[in-house]
């Protein structure tokens, strides 16, 4: 490897540092007890999938080039110059995390792999060996919102079409899905396709909220790729449209990470405090059953029904409750998954793997464990707030014939309300 | 003393806790002077107040309940191994005083018959945890992670105990005898005294010396500044 690329990588890595890094760097004791945490070793115990294994990597080129103690005993502390070998295990071990932080919980010290992971794209990114494909699904996301203009006949046309279910679902002519509405309490950002619009367009005008939909969608390609300086782009696009617009807050979609990109990762990205808050879907659905501002069908759905914690929402990001409290007002028969909440297993699905096909093999291979524990629930029916995590699930559906009906909750919510119109949403 | 004696159990000591004094603090500065994570890190759910988030640090680094339920056996191991590596420091304390209020209850042989069992126990539980993490990191399925950093380490904990215990348990000496060493060392003129110069312990002794010494030194350059950064990343853990 030539001394321009490795300089880059460790000016890459110098940039990056920061207090928390450093203390993983330094702290790990190589214990292991990741292992048994991880959905990707579990399933194929192979080391490249063992977190610890994956913070190792990046720890080898760290004390290399940052520690006086690697760099005069590099035997003793396995400090190593990057060479292509290394690159293709940091490839494969670091695009391959779903980013669930799942080794985190269990690991005694806390220490972060994922966010070690996102540093070490950054590093391969630098080398030239990001992922391609999430690097053009990113650079796709910042064309568009250079270019609103270019697309803002054919999405509003999209839009309008969905407005036309809106009304045939509630009965109510006057029902619709505003854009660009200055003033508005709501900002709604959806995911691209109907699926994410319809039913919370459905739900807000029935609680006849103040709301407008995005016009982007929140799906952030530039965060799983792992580059924040693009992720911050694609968010900027509705994080700027909010502020333009005035909003009191930006809903995001059943989505895990961009719910966390959001909600998280932002104002840090950008440096500002964001003159509104972030909330998720779920949040606020939750909220307007509990205030009576939707009505809701206790027994609407007759089958049992599980529900599925995505990583970035729950264990990242703090929602476990308002989704159950939703599936229980709608469904009698509602079973926990074991373990669940904090605990829950990755689907395997997460830190946009589904978009890369090389990994195809280890992602339905580490869907084991969320198999197994769908299995024992007896649900037919699974709530999933998470757009990958649902890809990903049905998938699994297929492959292990398990028989299961994957649904965001917003649907079901949207099946149990008593509605006047003559369309349901899953026509 | 000979010279070895005088390079373990007497400047190799001064050395030891020397460096590992800066040492660590110089580790220490090193993460402070680094600027925070701009990105939040925290995990859910975790307590609504500073207190409880103070609570649960604590509880998740001396406890760490989740990695109990993950990994039982080897923090089974660990937790004795650090309740063990406590008491035996607590018990160390006696050479530089005699702990005078147990010494009043129990008397000079029921206090040396006490810190025979006690530092026998944690002697051998300490010796039990290296052993076993010795082989789990030599024969177990991810051993292809441990470097040699970990070895060295096993190597000279494996040292500092099983010299630890032959002075327990085969030394023949009390504690009244190495105070008098401990008290020239913090005369800042190390010697030992002639019941000590003249006997075999001795050897034992400075191998002892040998192996805390250069663990000591070895301390802030290493993992094991978990010991202190355990604290900073469980925090992390619970913070906004």
């Amino acid at each position: 490897m030539d001394k321009q690329t490795i300089e880059t990588m460790v000016g890459v890595l110098d940039a990056r540092m920061n207090r928390q890094l450093k203390e993983y760097l330094d702290i790990c004791v190589r214990c292991a007890i990741c292992k048994d945490a991880c959905h990707q070793y579990v399933a194929t115990q192979d080391m490249k999938y063992l977190p610890a294994r994956r913070a190792e990597l990046l720890r080898e080129i760290y004390r290399k080039y940052f520690t006086k103690t690697g760099q005069f005993l590099p035997d003793l502390y396995e400090a190593r110059e990057p060479d292509e070998n290394m690159l293709d295990e940091l490839y494969e071990s670091t695009y391959a995390c779903t980013g669930c932080r799942r080794c985190t919980f269990y690991c005694p010290f806390s220490i972060d792999t994922a966010w070690i992971t996102s540093i070490s794209k950054a590093i391969l990114i630098a080398a030239g060996r990001g992922n391609e494909m999430l690097g053009q699904l990113a650079d796709a996301e910042i064309f568009k919102g250079d270019n609103a203009e270019m697309f803002h006949d054919s999405t509003i046309d999209g839009f309008k079409d969905i407005e036309t279910q809106v009304r045939e679902m509630t009965g109510n002519p006057n029902a619709e899905i505003p854009v660009d509405r200055q003033g508005a309490d709501i900002l709604y950002v959806a995911l691209a396709g109907a699926h994410s619009i319809l039913p919370a367009a459905v739900i807000f005008n029935e609680a006849g909220a103040s709301w407008t939909l995005s016009f982007f969608e929140s799906a952030n390609y530039g965060f799983f790729f792992g580059d924040p300086a693009k992720a911050k782009l694609i968010a900027d696009r509705f994080m700027n449209e909010a502020k333009r617009l005035g909003v009191k807050e930006v809903v995001i979609t059943e989505c895990g990470h961009a719910y966390r990109v959001a909600e998280m990762f932002y104002e840090a990205w950008a440096k500002e405090k964001m003159p509104f808050r972030v909330r998720h879907i779920l949040e606020v659905i939750d909220e307007y059953i509990k205030e009576g501002r939707i009505t809701v069908d206790a027994a609407a759905i007759a089958e049992r029904v599980t529900y599925h914690d995505p990583c970035q929402i729950g264990r990242n990001g703090g929602i476990f409750e308002q989704p159950r409290d939703i599936v229980r007002s709608i469904a009698p028969d509602f079973v926990d998954m074991t373990p669940n909440r904090d605990k829950q297993w990755c689907c395997g699905g997460g830190g946009g793997i589904v978009a890369m096909e090389e990994f195809n093999d280890v992602r339905l291979k580490s869907g084991g464990k969320k198999v197994e524990q769908i299995r024992a629930t007896g649900a037919s029916v699974l709530a999933c707030p998470c757009e990958n995590c649902r890809l990903q699930i049905n998938e699994l559906n297929e492959v292990h014939d398990l028989g299961l009906r994957i649904v965001p909750v917003m649907e079901l919510v949207v099946e149990a309300m008593p509605l006047l119109g003559t369309r349901s949403v899953t026509q | 003393m000979d010279w070895f004696s005088y390079l373990t159990s007497g400047i190799g000591v001064y050395l030891g806790l020397g460096v590992f004094t800066a040492g660590m603090a110089w580790r220490v500065w090193q993460w402070v002077r680094t600027p925070k994570s701009p990105v939040r890190l925290g995990m859910f759910p975790k307590p609504r107040t500073a207190a409880g988030r103070f609570g649960k640090l604590l509880k998740d680094t001396f406890v760490a309940p989740q990695s109990f339920e993950t990994a039982a056996m080897l923090m089974a191991f660990a937790l004795a191994f650090h309740l063990a590596a406590l008491a035996a420091f607590v018990g160390h304390l006696r050479l530089i005083h005699e702990f005078t209020p147990l010494v009043a209850v129990l008397g000079i042989e029921g206090m040396n018959t006490f810190a025979a069992w006690s530092g026998g126990a944690a002697g051998i539980v300490m010796l039990l945890a290296v052993l076993y993490w010795i082989g789990r990191r030599t024969f177990g399925a991810y051993r292809k992670l441990s470097t040699p950093e970990d070895y060295l380490l096993l190597a000279l904990l494996l040292g500092i105990v099983v010299m630890g215990d032959h002075l327990r348990f085969l030394g023949g000496l009390h504690a009244a005898t190495y105070q008098a060493w401990f008290a020239s060392l913090m005369a800042f003129r190390p010697s030992f005294p002639p019941e000590l110069a003249s006997s075999a312990t001795r050897f034992a002794l400075d191998w002892h010396m040998l192996f805390v010494d250069a663990f000591l030194v070895y301390f802030p350059f290493s993992k094991l500044t978990h010991a202190v950064g355990a604290f900073a990343t469980n925090l992390v853990r619970s913070s906004e």
